[in-house]
Order: structure tokens, then sequence, then C-alpha cells
């Protein structure tokens, strides 16, 4: 692939609102150190219903953000090295090695390590691992894990299922109320689930723009303007966020502006991005790749409504029981070809993480379905989302010019 | 016996079995309800990693996928697997297994692929866990009737029940035994006993395991011993040692093996391989083949069967596949304190997320007490086992 060009000829385009993700990003950050410092800080996964948590005026910051933050600046291979210092597997996932690792030397981290947490919630939707890695910072930290556990399901949540998982969302809020001595208050919840669901359904919106040709978005862009819905939704300032951001984007759809500049073939991404090479899209975007859909971004279009707290819990419960790694290889395929579908897709590339077994065993066999049954040509490329020591950038190059010399 | 002669034995019990037209179903994890299956008839049959099977597994599975499931994938693939009428998955246990049914259904779709789904929490003061796990196996249940129009008979389950338990209370006077006087049976055929009723449970493995029990009785009377390993037996089993009381004249080192799916039988025989040192070292293992299945408690016939049985899967002691290392760490630090432990070794299998997360938690409960530890990555091929055996050798020698 060819390097970068210079700013001035670069071949896709930058979001104005992105100026305004700096903003929330600090927003954010002060918010969590104040939290922190009050005693009601809670660190959360990225599938966690934090509506929940967010109405009961805790503070949340989420380590999976905070790992990305770690990849894209370079540092991946140092802080995680903190973590395998300590003993922890350079096999193991590396959002949670550099999480351990800036846990252990924050000072040495100082954009990507976290105010101290005063409780751990994890919910098991997106992996397994999420609970041994925060069983891990609760033994240096001593904050209390909750554990959310949302058994797999296959196709449909059957009603055992249901009531487990109900169970569990009462639980938590039992938690959380008499750890930090408040209480849940119907009007509270559904403004945070009202707020989450809009939030959520301006993400839908600019994510179905990129049905348009040329798409607004390229997989970068989704992936630095996902943070939000990702850390802030349920929160005034995350729609207001979207409300400019989704503006923008329907205003290039309207001027037939596109993402990248001269788009010639349109792919799908599969998997978590390596954040530590997000050049990658910008060089395809130079050949003329734009990747319209993700798997990864899509992952956040849960929309909760409620009438009130039993019947926002069953939302809760419904909606982050069927998050897309929460079902089994079928619906993943399902959710891909979809995808393929209704972006008008001409292929696609499933990015193999080492360390996220949960969302990388499988595309083997995935890849093999997808083409046949959409009749798209696909790659895989190995690599990963934090440490870029597994990211080998000639052999990915490889790969992928073997899928466009078939589309191009 | 050696570790192949062993798995040889296993693999010609099991052929026997089919050739007397005996239905088996394979399962992977080990903490199933086996009552369920022999109340539906079938012989339930623990399927595992095999040491020398060659790779198999690249159309399907990548190499960062954990070495336990590329074995198994690798002996699917190759066709060593005896003709099962189906296989169990575990689901919500880890991501390497809960994906690995999926691909098996795909690849191998002549395969009957069952799955069985756990719940993580343990400690959460209600009974939703079980009820879920209950509902989990009376679904499992129905399946096994439509499927196989076998249908669940309460005769079966009842004697199921005893004979389950008689394999627990004879497995568990063993290790208990041991861990009183280690040399009064080697460690090796007790987990040989073990492995043998896994993949077999039939009245003559069975009846193996109550003649070895009864030699062992006698021994443990003409030496005075049997009241300090009932005592243990029970410590294990309530977590409270305050009874135990061990004898003066201790061998030592003694060593406990920590750890998930690994092979009891392949820790045993690396030891044995190791120049001046006796397994009568091991006192204990932690592993999920052994100890783990070997001290889980037996369903109350007094329950509704689907409760008794998902009571009984959660007894199982820890296993890093659910919630508690908290738990977990204060149980162990508990037995290795009680029972005058002196070193512990941590096996990991390669690429396996719970044991390699466990495995500093580990460690570090252990340094607590000053127990030392070394960490062995292992897979089940033994691919580096000479290296493996001069570690252990080493940690041995710094215990003497």
């Amino acid at each position: 692939m060819n390097q970068e060009r210079a700013s001035e000829e670069k071949p896709y385009r930058r979001l104005e609102t992105q100026a305004l993700l700096q903003q929330i990003a600090l927003r954010h950050g002060l918010e969590a150190m104040e939290a922190s410092e009050n005693g009601h800080l809670a660190w959360v996964t990225s599938g966690f219903p934090v509506e929940i948590p967010i109405a009961l005026d805790m503070g949340v910051v989420y380590p999976e953000q905070a790992g990305a933050i770690v990849g894209a600046q370079k540092i991946g291979p140092e802080v995680c090295g903190y973590a395998e210092n300590l003993g922890y597997s350079q096999d193991l996932c590396s959002y949670a090695r550099a999480s351990i690792g800036s846990t252990e030397k924050p000072d040495e981290v100082p954009i990507g390590s976290l105010p101290t947490p005063q409780l751990l919630l994890a919910c098991n939707n997106i992996c397994g691992t999420v609970l041994r890695w925060y069983d891990a910072i609760s033994e240096m930290t001593g904050a209390p894990v909750f554990l959310l556990d949302t058994p797999p399901i296959d196709k449909v949540q059957l009603p055992h299922n249901q009531a487990y998982v109900r169970r569990g969302v009462e639980r938590l809020i039992e938690f959380i109320e008499s750890h930090f001595n408040r209480s849940l208050e119907d009007g509270r919840i559904r403004e945070v689930a009202e707020l989450s669901s809009r939030a959520t359904k301006l993400w839908i919106r600019a994510l179905e723009a990129c049905k348009n040709k040329p798409s607004p978005l390229n997989c970068a862009d989704r992936f630095l303007t996902m943070a939000p819905v990702v850390s802030s939704r349920g929160t005034e300032h995350c729609v207001e966020f979207y409300e400019s951001f989704v503006a923008e984007v329907e205003e290039r759809v309207k001027n037939g502006i596109g993402a990248i500049r001269d788009e010639r073939v349109r792919l799908l991404w599969d998997n978590i991005p390596p954040w530590h090479t997000l050049r990658f899209f910008n060089i395809l975007a130079s050949r003329g790749v734009v990747f319209p859909a993700d798997t990864y971004t899509h992952a956040w279009t849960g929309n909760m409504v409620g009438t009130d707290t039993l019947s926002i819990i069953d939302e809760v419960v419904e909606t982050y029981s069927k998050v897309y790694l929460n079902m089994g290889l079928d619906a993943k395929v399902d959710k891909m070809c979809q995808l393929i579908k209704d972006y008008d897709l001409d292929g696609f590339v499933m990015f193999s993480v080492r360390s996220c077994k949960r969302y990388s065993l499988g595309q083997l066999v995935s890849k093999e379905l997808v083409t046949e049954r959409t009749g798209v040509p696909g790659v895989i490329i190995e690599g990963d989302m934090v440490d870029s020591r597994v990211y080998n950038e000639a052999q990915i190059e490889t790969r992928v010019d073997a899928l466009l010399e078939m589309l191009m | 016996m050696s570790y192949e002669g062993v798995i040889e034995q296993s693999i010609a019990g099991l052929k026997e079995l089919l050739k007397s037209g005996e239905e088996i179903i394979g399962y992977i994890y080990p903490h199933v309800p086996l009552e369920l299956f022999m109340a539906h008839g079938f012989t339930p049959s623990l399927v595992r990693a095999l040491p020398g099977v060659a790779s198999g597994f690249e159309e399907s599975l990548q190499t960062f996928a954990c070495s336990y499931i590329r074995n198994l994938y690798s002996q699917r693939a190759n066709g060593q697997f005896l003709t099962l009428a189906g296989l169990l998955f575990p689901g919500n246990t880890c991501d390497s297994l809960q994906n690995l049914g999926d691909i098996w259904s795909v690849r191998f779709h002549d395969d009957r692929v069952l799955r069985l789904t756990y719940p993580v929490i343990r400690y959460n003061q209600d009974d939703s866990a079980t009820k879920f796990l209950a509902e989990e196996i009376r679904l499992l249940s129905e399946k096994l009737s439509k499927l196989y129009n076998r249908p669940f008979l309460a005769e079966n389950y009842d004697a199921a029940v005893d004979f389950v338990q008689e394999f627990h209370n004879g497995t568990q006077f063993l290790y208990s035994a041991r861990v009183i006087q280690p040399e009064i049976i080697s460690y090796s055929e007790v987990v040989r006993l073990v492995r043998t009723f896994l993949t077999i449970p039939t009245a003559s493995s069975m009846s193996e395991i109550k003649e070895t029990v009864s030699m062992v009785q006698n021994k443990a009377d003409e030496l005075g011993l049997s009241d300090s390993i009932e005592t243990v037996q029970k410590a294990i089993l309530s977590g409270d040692y305050t009874k135990v009381k061990l004898p003066d004249d201790l061998v030592s080192p003694r060593i406990v093996i920590a750890g998930g799916m690994v092979e009891p039988q392949a820790i045993a025989s690396l030891m044995n391989e190791i120049p001046n040192f006796s397994e009568s070292f091991i006192v204990l293992d932690l592993l999920s083949f052994g100890f783990k299945t070997v001290f889980t408690k037996s369903p109350t016939k007094s329950d509704d069967p689907f409760i008794a049985m998902a009571k009984s899967v959660l007894s199982a002691p820890g296993e890093p596949t659910h919630e508690g290392l908290s738990y977990r760490m204060n149980a162990m630090k508990d037995l290795l304190e009680n029972l005058s432990i002196q070193g512990l070794i941590v096996c990991e299998q390669s690429f396996c997320d719970p044991d390699q997360f466990e495995a500093p938690s580990i460690e570090k409960a252990a340094c607590e007490l000053d127990v030392r530890t070394i960490r062995l990555p292992l897979d089940p091929e033994l691919s580096d086992r000479g290296r493996i055996e001069t570690r252990i050798q080493s940690f041995l020698e710094t215990l003497e």
C-alpha cells in the first residue's frame, strides 16, 4: 500500500464535528475524576446497561475506550508490558492488559489511565474475558465487581434466560443502591433511557446514511465518533453531539460529498479496528476503498424505550442480551450478509484480533459462509487492536492487495 | 501404567462399549449432570485432548485459539473420534469453547451438537442461577427425548444418582487418603481410576474404584489413619479445616498442582520422568478433571431432579470460568495452609483465558503464605516436554 499523502491532498475528508469530540472527552474525563474523588466512580464494560448506574448518579468510564486511546497513542506494547510484568500472559486481551498495566503504573500513562474506581460493572454479553479482567482490577484497587451475566443466546431469548437476566438487572440496582446509599427514581431512569434512546437513534441515522453513494463516513470516522455513544449515552451532551454529527453527515449526503474523495470499492469491516494503525483506512482511501459499514460500530444500535422502571428493565434485558457478540455464529453471518446487501458492498475484510477470542474465533468459517451467501469475496488479516507487536503490516498489505485485485 | 497406556485402555474400553450397542454422548466441560444422560439410557463419556495429535485445526481455527480446542478439533478432523451419538458443548464458560460449538456445527454437520449453557454467577444469594441451570438441563432432557426417542426414566435416574454418588465418595476418599499419606496409593493410580470412570462410567470401572478404596481403607485402618482421612474429606467439602490434624511425620516436599482443563495423568507422567523425585510429592491436584470433578456434591433425591442436578453441578469447587476470584483464592489459601503444602505448580493451558488470567492471582495468594510456585504453560501435546521437566526438577530442588 502507498504511504499516506501530504495533508493538502489527503484522499479522505475530515469531519468538522470531530473537534467537538475533544470537548466531550475532556468533559467526560473531568467528570470521572470528580466522581472518583467523591467515591462513586464505576468502571463499566462497553456492553453494560450504563443507563442504570447513570440513573443512580454514578460516574462511569470505559476501560475499553481507554485501551483504544492507549493503542492510538502507539504505547500499547509498553503499557501491556506493565501487565505482563505482573504475570499476565501476552496471549490475553490487550484491552485488559492495557487496563491492568495503566492501573499498575498510572503515572506512566497520563492519557489512557483511568481514575480509581469504587465499583467495577461487567456484563459478559461482549465476552467472558471482562469478568476475569475486572477481577484482576478488583484485586489491584479493592473495588467490588458486579457481574451482569447474560448467557449467550441462539436466535431467540428463551423465557428462563430472560428471567435470569432480569433478576440480574434487579440485583444490579439493589447492589448499587445498598453500596452507595441511593435509590432509583422512576422519573430519572425514564429520563436517562429517553436520552440514551435519542443518542442511539441519532447514531443509527448516521450509520444508515452510509448506504448512500458515496458513503459520507468511512470506518475511521465511525470508530472515532462512536466514543460518546459508548461512553456517554444517557446524557444531554451525548445527544447534542450526535445532533451536530448527524447534521454534518446528512449535509454531506445532500451534497453528494463522500468520506473519501474517489469512492470506487465499498467494503465491510469485521471486528475491532487496529487502534494503533487507523491510517490503514486512510491509506486504502487513497486507492478508492471505503468501508461504509462494519460490525463493530453497529453493535451500539440497541434502542431503549420504556414508560416506567419495570418496562425499562424489560428493555434492558432484551437490548443487552441480544448484542452482536452474544449471539451464535449464524446470527453473526446473518448480520454481515445483511450489511453487505443493505450497504451494497463489494467485499469484506475480517480483522482476526489475536487477543479477542469471542469476536475472532469462527471467522475462518464465517468468511466462507458470507461469501457463499452473498457472492462477494473477503479476506482475513491478523493482528491486534492495541498491541502492535503482533501487527504485521507487510503481511496485511499483501492480503488486502489480493482482495483488491479481484475487485478493481 | 504409562499415560499412553491409560489412554489406549480408555479408548479400547469405549470401543468395546460401542460394540456392545451402547450409545455414547460425549462431553467436553467436566461439570455436567452425568445422571441426566444415564436417566435417558446413554453412557456419558468425557472427551479430552490427547497427546500426539497431528494438526488439522487450521481450516477452521486460528493459531491463537486455545490449545485445548485446537486439539479437540484436530482429533475430529483427523477422524480420531469414535462414533458418538452426540457431543455436548458448554455455553458461557469460556469464549473458545462457546465458539467451538458453533464452528463444530458448521464443519461437522452430521454430528449431533448439543449445548448446555451455564450461569457464571455463583454468589448472588438467591436461587436464580440454580433455576436457570435447572431449566437448561430440563431443555436438554427434552431434546434428548425428542432427538433419540429415549425418555427420561425416573428409575434410571435414581440408580444413576446412587452410582455417581459412589464414584464421588470413593474418589474423594482416595484423594483425602493421599493428603494424609501420599504413599498410601500413587497419584497416577488415583487419577487413572478417575479418568477411566469419566471415560467409561460402567459397573466394571466402578468396581475397580471400589476394590481400590477397600484396599486403601484396609491400609488406613492398619495405620490408624481412617479418622484423619474422613476429617480431611469433610474439611475439603465444607471448607472448614479446624478439625484437620495431619500426622507429625509428613514427608516433604508436599506439592499441589493447580490449573484448569489440564490432564492429571499427564502431570503424573511428567513427574515420574524426573530423576530422583517421586510423584508421591504430589499431595493433591486442584484440576478440573481431577479434584474439581471429584469433590462435586451429588444430587439429592428429595429435590426435583433438574433442580437437584443443577445444584450438584454448581457445587463443583471453583472454576475460573465463573465469578468469585476472591472466594477461590481464599479457599485455596485455606487448603494450602491447613494441609501443610510447601509448593504449588500452576499449570496454564496455552491461549486459555481462564487459566492465564487466574495464574497471577494464584501465584500472589501462594506467595502470601510463603508457598513457592512455578507456572507451567502447557499444551495437550506436551510439545515442550523436556524443558517442562527441567523446570519442574529445578523447582522441586528449591523445595528440598
